[in-house]
């Protein structure tokens, strides 16, 4: 999965070069309108990640480019305004998905991997992982083949596992992936768990291995040794 | 009243002046020119019959209409006399005002008395057509004073409205910048000289300020998310021991406090800047029962039940973008200042909207509620803006709120017509 993050902090870049080039991804950095478009002119790229305000220019001026000549390249924005006119001109424009900054690098993936998903693979929307089978289209989990009757959130929250297995994924993260913009209601992130919990239940009441494990202190993993 | 009806009546009420003090004027000049004119004619008679006594030289009294000569046996000459009389008229039969000459004066040797009558003009009747003709003037100088204030607000005032139209119709933060076209008036082409100039200068003062809040919020946001996911990448490691681990949990959730801080700071002051100005018809009933269902699943993580009492189809003028942050935040409140097998009871009519909720008693005074970074020392978890901003949606949007607490129970009251 070849990914273009274009975003001016150097030390962002950085970082998230780090991160998702441990998930597999292979990353390159522009930091620049201007170098961007000279990248996306002489390569293909599956992903853009793009960030809204340049030095040299707004990044929706990247993705009017991009858009009159490749279409098939899923396009992420990263926009630090939170603004809900950018979003709407930004999704009108063709882009997949719109993530607020500040995010969590595990939310980042989680984007990135469904976008690519959505994209590129036609036909198969199945994501294997040990035991698991999650089908992204039919929004159905199969475990040992079997059903499991999941609700929403329980969904989510298996599928943000997966595609971040054998990561840490802080209570925050899990929360504000699984409630959004509605977090502010919550006092605690202890509910968390409670749906963690009923997720471990199913899934070892189908036979099923489980594979996630509590970090003390910090959060939950899902360990896969594929 | 409009200025130009102001003017013409304050010129009316002066004219009035204007016209009394000129009829008494008018009097008094008509009045002595006529005087003279009766004085010399009198005397021209008087030279007439002169002469007459001194080609006929009469010796009996002569008396005619208007005219008495009575020779005199002695005395001495005296002088011209003018004084007014009553004298029987001819041809009217009654006693009329007259002015009479008498003299005295010796015409061929001999003395002569004359005396000499003329009808009088009255001074009533001076009085009268002067005051007739003044207020037929003045009659014709309101109508013409009326049709030039019409047309003068109709045609002068022209540019002047179109100026206010436009005025009335700015937006501070609409793109183009204010222009008139030149009028023929000097002073409307300064006026909107200095409008243009003036809301010019509030455009760009505008702009640079929510560029600064979009900027500021911007610069904050970047390095925030670089650190939270330098910070991410220090756990994913798993190599921290157990209160390293608890130290970078900590900071995280400072971290996401002070970017959620910002982002409300911001909000804020984009509501300050009016930039929420898609004001349209909203249905008010179908927002709250779609934000009490994104709300529902974390109710039930609190087991706080709800009741539902709401009018159908409420419109509501207002931003849609705020609708939606006043329902969230006021339900998000409701949630978190609630206990364990609370309630929410939601009332709406078109008249407003009672959230009620079950919760512990405040410790801080409730009319400072919706002061910024007022909060409940126990909840430090908030942010202390939620109501400052469901108060800053309200003012905006022209709503009232209140907050009540009675017998445990929360109620926060938003009425929308005031």
């Amino acid at each position: 999965m070849k990914v273009l993050l274009v975003e001016d902090h150097i030390e962002l870049a950085q970082n998230m070069h780090t991160y998702l080039s441990k998930e597999g991804y292979v990353c390159e950095v522009s930091a620049s309108t201007e170098q961007a478009m000279s990248k996306l002119g002489g390569f293909d790229y599956d992903l853009l990640v793009l960030d809204l305000m340049l030095p040299d220019g707004n990044g929706l001026d990247i993705l009017r480019w991009v858009k009159q000549t490749n279409t098939k390249m899923g396009v992420l924005i990263l926009s630090a305004k939170n603004s809900l006119q950018d979003k709407i001109e930004g999704l009108e424009l063709g882009a997949d998905d719109y993530l607020p900054k500040p995010f969590h690098f595990a939310e980042l993936n989680a984007r990135l991997k469904a976008i690519f998903r959505r994209r590129q693979l036609q036909g198969s929307n199945v994501i294997l992982c040990e035991d698991i089978q999650i089908d992204t289209e039919k929004h159905e989990v199969m475990v040992n083949q079997q059903l499991l009757d999941l609700t929403r959130k329980e969904y989510e929250l298996l599928l943000y596992f997966i595609v971040n297995k054998n990561r840490v994924l802080t209570k925050q993260s899990i929360a504000e992936h699984l409630w959004g913009d509605y977090i502010d209601a919550l006092d605690s992130f202890d509910f968390v768990y409670q749906h963690i919990k009923n997720l471990r239940k199913k899934i070892t009441e189908a036979g099923g291995k489980d594979a996630i494990t509590t970090m003390y202190g910090s959060g939950y993993k899902f360990i896969s040794t594929q | 009243m409009k200025l130009i009806l102001k003017f013409t009546l304050l010129f009316l009420l002066i004219s009035l002046g204007v016209f009394f003090v000129g009829g008494l004027i008018t009097y008094q000049v008509v009045k002595q020119e006529i005087d003279e004119e009766q004085e010399r004619f009198l005397l021209e008679r008087l030279d007439f019959f002169s002469r007459w006594i001194e080609r006929h030289s009469p010796t009996k009294p002569f008396i005619r209409d208007k005219i008495q000569v009575y020779p005199l046996e002695s005395g001495i000459e005296t002088d011209i006399i003018f004084s007014d009389t009553l004298v029987m008229h001819s041809t009217l039969e009654r006693l009329e005002t007259h002015i009479k000459l008498d003299v005295t004066k010796s015409i061929n040797d001999r003395l002569y008395k004359i005396s000499l009558f003329d009808l009088i003009v009255e001074e009533d009747d001076i009085a009268d057509s002067v005051r007739e003709s003044m207020i037929k003037i003045y009659l014709l100088l309101t109508g013409a004073m009326l049709l030039v204030g019409g047309l003068a607000g109709a045609v002068l005032f022209k540019p002047f409205n179109k100026t206010l139209a436009k005025i009335k119709s700015f937006r501070v933060d609409q793109k183009e910048p204010l222009t008139f076209s030149k009028t023929g008036t000097e002073e409307f082409n300064k006026l909107n000289t200095f409008l243009e100039e003036m809301t010019g200068k509030i455009q760009q003062d505008y702009r640079s300020l929510r560029e600064f809040a979009e900027n500021a919020s911007h610069e904050m946001q970047t390095p925030l998310t670089n650190a939270i996911g330098k910070l991410e990448l220090l756990l994913a490691n798993g190599s921290l021991n157990p209160e390293d681990n608890d130290r970078v949990i900590a900071t995280l959730s400072s971290l996401k406090h002070l970017s959620k801080l910002g982002q409300s700071l911001n909000l804020l002051t984009k509501i300050d800047n009016r930039e929420f100005h898609n004001i349209e018809k909203i249905n008010f009933t179908d927002k709250l029962a779609q934000a009490l269902d994104n709300f529902k699943e974390l109710m039930d993580l609190k087991s706080i039940s709800i009741e539902q009492q709401h009018q159908d189809k409420v419109m509501v003028n207002m931003d849609p973008t705020l609708t939606t942050i006043l329902i969230n935040n006021l339900l998000s409140n409701a949630i978190r200042h609630n206990h364990e097998h609370g309630f929410i009871k939601t009332f709406l009519d078109d008249k407003r909207l009672i959230i009620t909720n079950s919760g512990p008693a405040l410790d801080v005074d409730p009319n400072t509620l919706f002061d910024r970074f007022r909060k409940d020392r126990q909840k430090s978890e908030g942010l202390g803006l939620g109501l400052a901003i469901v108060k800053k949606i309200c003012d905006y949007s022209g709503f009232r709120v209140a907050y009540n607490y009675q017998q445990e129970q929360h109620s926060l009251e938003i009425q929308f017509n005031i």
